[in-house]
């Protein structure tokens, strides 16, 4: 279960405020799987890092399973994003001088899983994204744009989170490779009861989610099927 | 993948920048190595120095250096004031005296009277010995004897009538290095040191009325003397009790005689020269030193420990220490400092990919240790490269710091300081600072630097070892800023562009 009330994010550029994020409040029960649109800088970025723990709202509350983390103390906000948080990032993210293997193995690693439970349950998540084992040794940085997109989301579903949150998971991705990967999302959130939240423009995606929200001038609206 | 190999990893991603660094520690580390080994092994070489004096002091007059000089000379009352402080435990009075041959005292003897003919220096002769001196005056010593000897062979000439010509020549041919002469109380010089006796025995009458004198070797032989020869010192007739061997030609030039017959036959009663002081335990010497000096009043005597020289081995010994310790420091620091900025740097290139493992749900902790790791890598790397160059310029650098700091006139001492030239200045462009290592001890005497002779270094392994557990640390302190950095970082930079 997520719950957002009210919150904002401001940013203060020069001598004026934005706030991409102003006054949203929402929530979604647990192994919902929902979508965010919004047009480019509506917000969408901010909104979901704010989820992830990655940043602190201005104001407002996020609560995951009745535990604020607008307020939780800086050690469980690490613990938060290991274990309850997958992250697909907009940018990937992948560490650059790492394999596709390694770079799956690093949240497992933090969260202090052996290696050979790492080694297979790394392989596997890439298999599942549809990465060759050939690609599985490669630098990430050696990986082409849509490979560095699949390599994330197996990293971000490692820890097997409750949440996960993926800023255009699809961006990259040709349209078989995509539907791939709807899939994979939808299969999580129906039989692994995992809430998915994902930021796209991808019409092929938001067809597949259950909820789908609008973010625009910092509110967010949920899209009601008419 | 562990934290370790990520860390190793990390730290080859730029080649080109990680092999520069460990260059460019390997000369800091190696500079400090080196300092280490130079402070290591002057340490052992003041301690041997000091050990090879032993627990002996040495009394002068104040003012006086071997036989030159001015001061009130020393009494025997001083032997007795002497014994009587705390931890002393033997005192020898010694009487130095200068005995001309008789055969030069003869030619002015008639002028002037008093028999004494100049000596090098200028310091006037006690008394006349019918020995002749073992050793040739040869260019040095006449042109020391110079204008005294001439002045008073004019004198001498003029009186009797002579030729100027023919009494010039006359003084020349006659001056020759004076034989010295030392009153001792026992079987002991005036240094305290046993005296090697190569044929006869030890003086054993003490009495003021006593014949018996040591005869050093060359000077026997030059006189065909043997034991129990005779030859005349003034108007006694001495017996030779014994030969000795002093190791030195000059040294064996030299007589011993009783030391009361010495300030008898030379009108020097109650007079010494030097007085030589055994310590009970190498641990008062320093105190005892002190109380001698308060007991004979310090305006009136110097009292030193082991000879001059060897102060000024000690002293120059111990600046090269200073200087090298301030050495390594410097080094040590540059290596640290190197590692901070380096490192200061990747922290701030990878600031994104810092946020990204946050987000990913590294802790501070975990990253903070990669951190370290990656800097230790580098550091270890450039230590291993600064022993290899420390093992091979630590001995040129160690001696070029000694002679530098003890510098003599010999060819040897030169090289030596040209070396010290470019090893210094390499020492300077990487500590950063011009300074070259120079100084103090400049004039210091060619006897101290004989003294110290060449400081070796055996590396030993365990003082490199030191060194660089000492830098791992630096450098461990130097990582350690850099990560703590990190941990200011938040996850959210992974959003932000470069
Ligand atoms: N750190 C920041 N400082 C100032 N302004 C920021 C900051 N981060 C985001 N913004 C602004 O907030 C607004 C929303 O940015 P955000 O990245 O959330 O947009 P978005 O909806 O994800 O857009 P896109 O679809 O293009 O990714 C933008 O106008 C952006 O300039
Ligand atoms: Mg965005």
């Amino acid at each position: 279960m997520l719950e957002v009330k009210d919150v904002v994010k401001a940013f203060k550029s020069g001598d004026h405020t934005i706030k991409p994020v102003n006054g949203v409040t929402f929530s979604v029960g647990q192994g919902t799987f929902a979508a965010i649109l919004g047009k480019s800088g509506s917000g969408k970025s901010t909104l979901l890092s704010l989820l992830g723990a990655l940043d602190k709202a201005t104001s407002g509350d996020v609560l995951v399973d009745e535990v604020n983390i607008s307020k939780l103390p800086d050690a469980k906000l690490t613990a938060y994003r290991r274990d309850d948080i997958g992250f697909v990032f907009q940018q990937y993210n992948l560490i650059p001088n790492l394999s596709a293997k390694e770079n799956v193995m690093l949240p497992m690693e933090f969260a202090g899983v052996s290696r050979a439970e790492r080694s297979v349950r790394a392989a596997e998540l890439l298999n599942q994204v549809e990465l060759t084992e050939d690609m599985h040794d490669r630098k990430a940085n050696r990986l082409s744009g849509g490979q560095q997109q699949r390599v994330s989301i197996a990293r971000a579903l490692a820890n097997r989170p409750k949440l996960i949150l993926a800023d255009e998971p699809t961006g990259n991705l040709d349209d078989e490779t995509g539907e791939l990967i709807i899939e994979l999302l939808r299969s999580l959130s129906h039989e692994k009861n995992t809430t998915i939240l994902v930021v796209t423009h991808d019409q092929a995606l938001t067809g597949k989610t259950d909820r789908k929200f609008r973010l625009a001038r910092g509110k967010i609206t949920e899209i009601t099927a008419s | 993948m562990s934290v370790l190999a990520r860390s190793v990893g990390n730290a080859f991603r730029n080649k080109v920048r990680s092999g520069a660094v460990v260059v460019i520690l390997a000369v800091a580390i190696g500079l400090a190595l080196s300092m280490l080994v130079a402070n290591q092994a002057v340490a052992d070489r003041i301690t041997s120095l000091k050990a090879s004096v032993g627990n002996n002091l040495t009394v002068n007059p104040a003012g006086s250096r071997g036989g030159q000089g001015g001061g009130e000379p020393l009494t025997t009352a001083d032997v007795s004031t002497a014994q009587s402080v705390a931890h002393v435990g033997s005192v020898n009075g010694a009487l130095t005296l200068r005995l001309s041959s008789s055969g030069t005292a003869a030619a002015s003897a008639t002028a002037q009277g008093g028999g004494q003919s100049g000596g090098p220096g200028g310091r006037a002769a006690d008394g006349t010995t019918s020995l002749v001196s073992a050793v040739d005056p040869g260019t040095l010593g006449n042109r020391a004897s110079g204008s005294t000897a001439s002045n008073s062979s004019a004198t001498a000439t003029s009186g009797a009538s002579g030729g100027t010509g023919a009494g010039n020549t006359a003084a020349r041919a006659g001056f020759s290095i004076p034989i010295e002469a030392t009153g001792i109380n026992g079987s002991v010089n005036a240094a305290g040191a046993a005296i090697n006796i190569i044929s006869g025995a030890a003086l054993s009458d003490f009495a003021g009325t006593s014949a018996q004198a040591l005869v050093g070797s060359t000077l026997a032989a030059k006189n065909s003397l043997t034991v129990g020869s005779t030859f005349t010192v003034n108007d006694r007739t001495m017996t030779v009790a014994g030969i000795f061997d002093a190791g030195t030609a000059f040294d064996n030039n030299a007589i011993y005689l009783p030391l009361v017959a010495a300030q008898t036959l030379t009108g020097q009663t109650g007079e010494i020269s030097t007085m030589s002081v055994v310590v009970d335990s190498i641990d008062n010497v320093d105190a005892t030193k002190t109380a001698l000096a308060s007991a004979l009043d310090s305006t009136r005597v110097d009292v030193t420990a082991g000879s001059a020289n060897l102060d000024s081995a000690i002293g120059s010994l111990g600046s090269v220490q200073n200087i090298s310790l301030i050495g390594f420091i410097a080094a040590l620091g540059t290596a640290g400092l190197i590692v901070l900025l380096i490192m200061i740097m990747v922290v701030r290139e990878r600031r994104r990919e810092i946020g990204a493992l946050k987000a990913i749900g590294a802790s501070n902790r975990s990253i903070g240790v990669q951190f370290v790791i990656e800097a230790l890598v580098l550091v270890v790397m450039g230590s291993v490269a600064g022993a290899v160059i420390a093992s091979f310029s630590s001995n040129s650098i160690v001696g070029a710091l000694v002679s530098s700091n003890t510098s003599t006139t010999t060819a040897a001492g030169s090289g030596r300081r040209a070396a010290l030239g470019a090893a210094g200045q390499a020492a300077g462009q990487a500590v950063g600072g011009g300074t070259r290592f120079q100084g103090s001890g400049r004039g210091a005497f060619a006897g101290a630097s004989q003294l110290i002779g060449t400081v070796s270094t055996s590396v030993g392994w365990q003082t490199l070892v030191l060194g660089v557990v000492g830098i791992l640390v630096i450098a461990a302190l130097g990582a350690l800023i850099p990560a703590l950095l990190t941990a200011k970082i938040r996850p959210i930079e992974v959003l932000r562009g470069e």
